[in-house]
């Protein structure tokens, strides 16, 4: 582009962009491969001209000039092709002669990526930083007081429940009265919260799926791994590795015909299934699948055409209460599997999470609830959506498990967070934090995205195109010539390994504590934390 | 044993049991007094027997009878022998320098805890965490347990040195001699063992074979344990080599974990055993899913070049309101055929000197994309007068189409000559006796040396048929014409003049009138002239007065002057003044008065404010809209047998004209053809895909047409530099001949990984990057 162009309100220059690419001509080697890995295509071959003027000041001497010609790397400046920091240039780089670097000042594209009057929309999380998790420390240390354990050398077993779990009299009272008593699942504690196949790519979810049953089988780690909603790859269905999952289904049904014609050749009960209401960083946002996403096979597996846009709706169309979702779906995913399998709604934290819990609380057929918050997130959706709606997950989940303690059913009902875990890289601190404040469980996507398959995303806006199917390290995309960059094994080993790692950070923070085989649920005076209000607000110690 | 030789301490006084303190105090003041040989009888009191360091190097013995406390021996010291003579509590021996410690009994938990010196011999089994902690100094010989019969649950937890050895005799669980998780973070040591075990820390250690010199050592010692323990009827029993087990802790090297099942091989023998071959959807698809490098060739790349030679206009050709490919042209320069550059223009036009040498303000010029980085256009107007010397093309035989063309100016000849060069007749019905309209009639030869023009003209009268009409023709004629022919060309030019409804308009005489008198000298403007209509004809006007003398020019008008190019330059070099606004009153025999009262005075006044077409002699069949004739995208008018080109359609300049009549005549001649005429035409190419930094920006002027055409930057055509074959990292784009001058760029697919080089490098535009085709 001419730099003596005419100026639009929408030109933009590159020190206006988020992200300015830092070419070294020196290094340059011109080998082609920056401009051909960037994922948005915001770089290019520029040719460049350069003037030499030789001078000579003597009489009779003249001056002169004379302009070269060079080539080297030039960033695209339009909002459609602006760098979005994923660096793969500097990945690709033989000379590590590129990088992205951050403005060092607030971009200038954010006021103008909604062009045509279309909002900006993008894939990823949460574009905040930090978040009070990160805060919570843990103060109860054994100290010649409780049995203090060694992590390292002691015996673990560090399970939970999903499942409704009655009081012993009500379960006899329930066998009595109908034969039956509600499944429970024993499980490990931190779970692989639900994204589809589809916003996956097949090398991902291959290899999420590989890991969990690697875990299962070889460590007799019993890790679960929900589906998201997006059906789930027959042969699955149909192996033995269906216990070690989660189905989800959602507001879009997708996938559910392929589940229901394989149960009678099922060998075994799924894990549980999980009811989608919301998505803890979008709430109120749906799902999207672009139609370039929907390819043959992901459009196989959802039993839907290839090529077009599947939504998920924000709500379920025919469902307009909890007491109503309850009453129909939840019953009628019971009965699928003859009432064997754990049935539970997943919701985003919100402050009317305590109205669903309560509704759940009146009703056996709860499995239990999972609440996800604000914070993390993986999916597509607009901007607005992701960074302002939602709720923390601390304070949702320490009232609702305070709530059922004012009901006695605290260990009755398992509560399952989401949102954020992990965000700062602190995974197991912070899950031992929601244990503490009452979760039995801990949920993680975007951690699992990062660490599993190098993820790129960041809280500071870096990369976040999963929406478009451009995942440069083929995470989320569909289109074989991404998603063949990554490796469904290595993406499963680092599965096995963030566990295991997981598992011993684990026992890191509750061995001081003086737990071993119970997890700490609820246990908040083991929490503290160095803001008056927040302690206050989560009834845990303020400490200084 | 001789209990006269011993000195005896006991452990209650009085009916009470005396603490821990005093009678640790009672035996250290034995020792510091010469007592070599204590006996203690014990109530329970604690770490008896260690620290007796003050009696040198001499041997201390000390026999505990009765119950003995926890921690015996603690500390102890090299010098110190230690006979319980019954059962111990815990922790016997901890943090053990060097005494040697027989428990002729069981012993507790934590026995030899941190013990880094000396010998423990039980003769029974032991509790929990025995052998924890063990270290072992270089300086000294490594501390060892013996254990005649098991040892209790976490055996050897971050032992670190020394040895033990665990006999099996009457174990406390037959099915374990090694109790449960033991040697979790053994670091060093060694442990030998006998009977059956439930594992250990297969993490921290190792078995590995009893060597011969372990075996001696361990034959001699067991000897002296079982001395120690008057059990010397087992040596047979435990001297059986093959019973004895042996571990050791691993090195750090080979504590690199457990070994675990690969991935690999879970995938292989677990996951697609489970699923089928392909794994979890290897019956959904076939498509090859293995892994690529991030930098893939082939059908793997995520963008393709192509080479789009001419699908795109230049801005020169996509401006040129003929349709000249003036790149074209400046391309045959480069090549050294500069008489097709000049021959190609009269495939276009039948005036290429007169009107791009002369008359055309170059819109090619203006669109150039030089411009856009502020550099000076390529110059035609060169190139233009060179085409006088074009060579008149060779016409084709007639076909025995004809075609009538009402008007022989320079809209009826661009027809009527691409028509001819089509192989149709045309012929050219005009009231004056040349050919050339106004080009002849009333532009100024300083702006077209008439000799130019009446080349061209000549060039033209060889081929064109031409029919002098003495009068203008009528409606009745031109339906006549229109019978006669099969097809008919209006192309009769606008000579009505405009004019205003004011008082004295009598006397302003019409602009045309007064060029077509002028070019024969054949007016005299006076000293004083005004022109109302300050646009190109009123400049022209304005030259032809300065021309025949008038020495006051002024030229009024309504708005800001629309004049400009070589036609207002020449009217102001002869001094011409632009006025405005300007609002006519009248005129008088003074001159213009303006509707301000002010008085402009004149000798002449003309008018200048355009022209109209004549439409009487039209068939009603032609529809006429705002005075000018109807037509469609190719010049058709409402009488399907009715073309109309020029200025009965609307006012333009000379290469309008020129552009419509070759349009035109496309059109009739593909309606000759019996096919319907199309207006397909390609885009222009966008500027931004031209790379001016290939070129010179300070060039001020051009010295000749060889530099006006290396400085061409072809745009949307190659240049066949080869830059792209230069630049491509992977050598992947060669030049094709395809003979008779005709070549391409090709890309060799299994050599290219999309970056878009080429497309960046290319001076002229030619290579795009485009998305490969969608995959999977």
């Amino acid at each position: 582009m001419s730099a003596n162009r005419p100026v639009t309100p929408s030109t933009l220059n590159i020190k206006d962009l988020p992200w300015q690419i830092l070419w070294d001509k020196e290094k340059c080697t011109l080998c082609g491969r920056c401009t051909a890995v960037c994922p948005v295509h915001s770089l290019e071959l520029g040719v460049f001209r350069k003037r030499i003027i030789e001078t000579n000041i003597e009489v009779n001497h003249s001056s002169s000039n004379a302009f070269k010609v060079y080539h080297g790397i030039r960033q695209k400046t339009d909002p459609q092709h602006s760098c979005v920091g994923c660096a793969m240039c500097t990945m690709a780089c033989p000379n590590d002669a590129i990088l992205p670097g951050r403005s060092d000042e607030a971009d200038k594209l954010v006021y103008h990526n909604n062009q045509g009057g279309q909002p900006r929309r993008r894939g990823g999380r949460r574009n905040v930083p930090g978040g009070v998790l990160d805060q919570i420390k843990f103060i109860r240390i054994s100290m010649l007081t409780d049995p203090a354990l060694d992590a390292g050398r002691h015996e673990f077993e560090l399970r939970t429940l999903l499942g409704r779990v009655l009081p012993p009299e009500e379960n006899l009272k329930h066998i009595k009265e109908n034969g039956w008593i509600p499944p429970v699942r024993e499980i490990y504690p931190l779970i692989i919260g639900g994204m589809s196949f589809g916003a996956l790519s097949p090398a991902m979810w291959e290899g999420l799926q590989m890991g969990v049953a690697y875990l299962n089988e070889e460590l007799n780690m019993p890790v679960r791994m929900c589906t998201g909603e997006g059906g789930c790859p027959p042969r699955i269905l149909r192996s033995r590795f269906l216990q070690y999952v989660i189905l989800q289904i959602a507001s879009g049904y997708f996938g559910w015909d392929e589940i229901i014609h394989a149960i009678p050749d099922m060998k075994v009960d799924p894990c549980a299934v999980e009811i989608k209401y919301g998505q803890g960083a979008k709430p109120g946002d749906g799902g999207l699948l672009m139609w370039y996403k929907v390819n043959k096979l992901i459009a196989a597996i959802r039993g839907v055409p290839a090529g077009v846009n599947l939504p998920s709706p924000p709500t379920h169309q025919t469902q307009y209460s909890i007491e109503e979702a309850v009453a129909k779906m939840t019953q009628s995913m019971y009965m699928a599997w003859g009432f064997r399998v754990p049935v539970y709604p997943k919701i985003s934290a919100s402050s009317t999470s305590l109205a669903v819990l309560n509704n759940l609380t009146r009703n056996a057929y709860a499995a239990g609830l999972a609440i996800d918050g604000e914070d993390g997130g993986t999916g597509a959706a607009y901007n607005v959506s992701m960074n302002t709606m939602g709720h923390p997950i601390a304070s949702n989940i320490r009232d609702s498990y305070l709530n059922l303690a004012a009901l006695g059913k605290q260990n009755e009902i398992p509560l399952f967070a989401g949102g954020g875990a992990g965000k700062t890289g602190n995974l197991a601190a912070n899950a031992a934090a929601l244990i503490m404040l009452g979760a039995s469980g801990v949920q993680i996507g975007k951690y699992i995205m990062q660490a599993a398959a190098g993820c790129l995303g960041s809280e500071s806006d870096r990369c976040n195109i999963c929406n478009v199917g451009l995942c440069p390290k083929g995470i989320t995309s569909q289109d074989p010539r991404l998603y063949r960059r990554l490796n469904s094994e290595d993406v499963a080993q680092r599965v096995v390994d963030v566990f295991l790692s997981f598992d011993t950070e684990l026992k890191k923070i509750v061995a001081p504590l003086g737990r071993s085989t119970s997890l700490p649920i609820g246990m908040s005076d083991a929490l503290g934390i160095n803001d008056y209000h927040t302690a206050k607000r989560l009834n845990i110690k303020y400490v200084v | 044993m001789n209990n006269k030789a011993y000195f005896q301490i006991a452990g209650k006084e009085e009916g009470f049991r005396i603490e821990s303190r005093i009678l640790e105090e009672r035996v250290q003041d034995a020792v510091e007094k010469g007592e070599r040989r204590i006996e203690i009888q014990a109530f329970g009191q604690q770490g008896i027997g260690g620290r007796l360091w003050k009696a040198g190097s001499e041997s201390v013995h000390v026999v505990i009878k009765g119950q003995a406390g926890q921690r015996v021996g603690s500390l102890g010291f090299p010098n110190t022998f230690i006979e319980v003579m019954g059962p111990a509590s815990d922790d016997v021996g901890w943090l053990n320098a060097g005494s040697q410690i027989v428990v002729h009994g069981n012993a507790g938990n934590g026995l030899a805890n941190a013990m880094a010196q000396g010998k423990i011999f039980v003769a029974g089994n032991i509790g929990a965490r025995g052998m924890t902690m063990t270290k072992s100094n270089p300086r000294f010989d490594p501390p060892e347990i013996w254990v005649l019969g098991s040892v209790g649950d976490y055996f050897g937890e971050f032992m670190a040195g020394g040895i033990a050895v665990i006999c099996g005799v009457e174990p406390q669980d037959p099915e374990n001699v090694l109790g449960y998780r033991p040697l979790v973070g053994m670091v060093g040591g060694k442990i030998y063992f006998r009977g059956p075990h439930s594992g250990y820390s297969d993490a921290d250690a190792k078995q590995v074979p009893i060597s011969d010199e372990d075996w001696n050592w361990f034959a001699e010692s067991l000897k002296t344990y079982l001395d120690h323990i008057n059990r010397k009827e087992l040596f047979k029993t435990l001297s059986v080599r093959e019973d004895w087990q042996l571990l050791v802790a691993r090195t750090p090297q080979e504590k690199g974990g457990v070994e675990n099942r690969s991935m690999s091989a879970f995938k292989a023998d677990v996951w697609d055993k489970e699923l089928g071959r392909g794994g979890m959807i290897g019956d959904l698809t076939t498509m090859d899913r293995s892994p690529i490098p991030l930098i893939p060739t082939s059908e793997l790349r995520r963008f393709v070049p192509v080479w789009e030679n001419r699908k795109y206009t230049a801005p020169c050709e996509g401006t040129c309101p003929t349709g000249i490919p003036v790149h074209k042209r400046w391309r045959l320069v480069r090549e050294g055929r500069i008489d097709e550059a000049v021959d190609l223009a009269l495939e276009y036009t039948p005036f290429p000197a007169t009107i791009c040498g002369y008359l055309c303000p170059n819109p090619c010029m203006q669109a150039c994309t030089r411009r856009i980085s502020s550099m000076i256009p390529i110059d035609i107007k060169e190139l233009g007068k060179a085409s006088i010397n074009a060579g008149t093309p060779d016409f084709p035989a007639q076909s025995g189409k004809k075609i009538a063309v009402i008007g022989g100016g320079p809209a009826g000849i661009s027809v009527a000559w691409q028509l001819r060069k089509a192989g149709h007749e045309a012929v050219i019905y005009d009231t004056e006796e040349t050919l050339g309209g106004k080009m002849v009639l009333v532009i100024p030869e300083s702006r077209i040396p008439g000799d130019i023009l009446s080349a061209e003209l000549e060039r033209i009268s060889s081929v064109i048929s031409h029919v002098h009409l003495k009068q203008k023709p009528g409606r009745q004629e031109t339906e006549r014409l229109k019978g006669d022919y099969d097809f008919l060309v209006i192309a009769a030019g606008a000579q009505k003049p405009r004019t205003l409804p004011i008082p004295g308009k009598e006397r302003m005489i019409p602009s045309l009138d007064f060029l077509m008198k002028s070019k024969k000298d054949d007016i005299d403007p006076g000293k004083k002239i005004v022109i109302i209509g300050a646009g190109n004809v009123g400049c022209d006007v304005a030259t032809e007065a300065g021309r025949l003398g008038a020495e006051s020019i002024t030229l009024i008008d309504v708005q800001e002057p629309a004049s400009f190019g070589k036609e207002r330059e020449d009217a102001e070099s002869y001094g011409a003044v632009f006025k405005w606004p300007c609002f006519t009153r009248e005129i008088t025999e003074e001159g213009v008065v303006l509707q301000t009262g002010e008085l402009l005075s004149a000798d002449t006044v003309v008018i200048s404010i355009g022209d109209l077409p004549d439409i009487d002699f039209l068939p009603k069949s032609v529809e006429i809209k705002d005075g000018f004739v109807k037509v469609d995208e190719f010049f058709r008018t409402s009488d399907p047998k009715i073309f109309a080109i020029g200025d009965v359609v609307k006012p333009g300049i000379l290469s309008d004209v020129i552009g419509a009549g070759r349009k035109a005549a496309e059109a009739i001649i593909t309606t000759l053809r019996g096919e319907k005429p199309s207006a397909e035409s390609a885009d222009m190419i966008d500027t931004d895909r031209i790379k001016m930094e290939y070129f010179d920006p300070r060039i001020t002027g051009f010295d000749d047409i060889d530099q006006c055409g290396s400085q061409c930057s072809s745009c949307g055509n190659c240049r066949d530099c080869g830059i792209c074959v230069a630049i491509c990292p992977q050598a992947a784009i060669s030049r094709e001949d395809l003979g008779e001058g005709e070549y391409q760029y090709i890309v060799d697919d299994s050599r290219c990984i999309g970056c878009g080089f080429c497309a960046g490098a290319c001076p002229c535009g030619i290579w795009d990057l485009i998305e490969n085709e969608p995959m999977g």
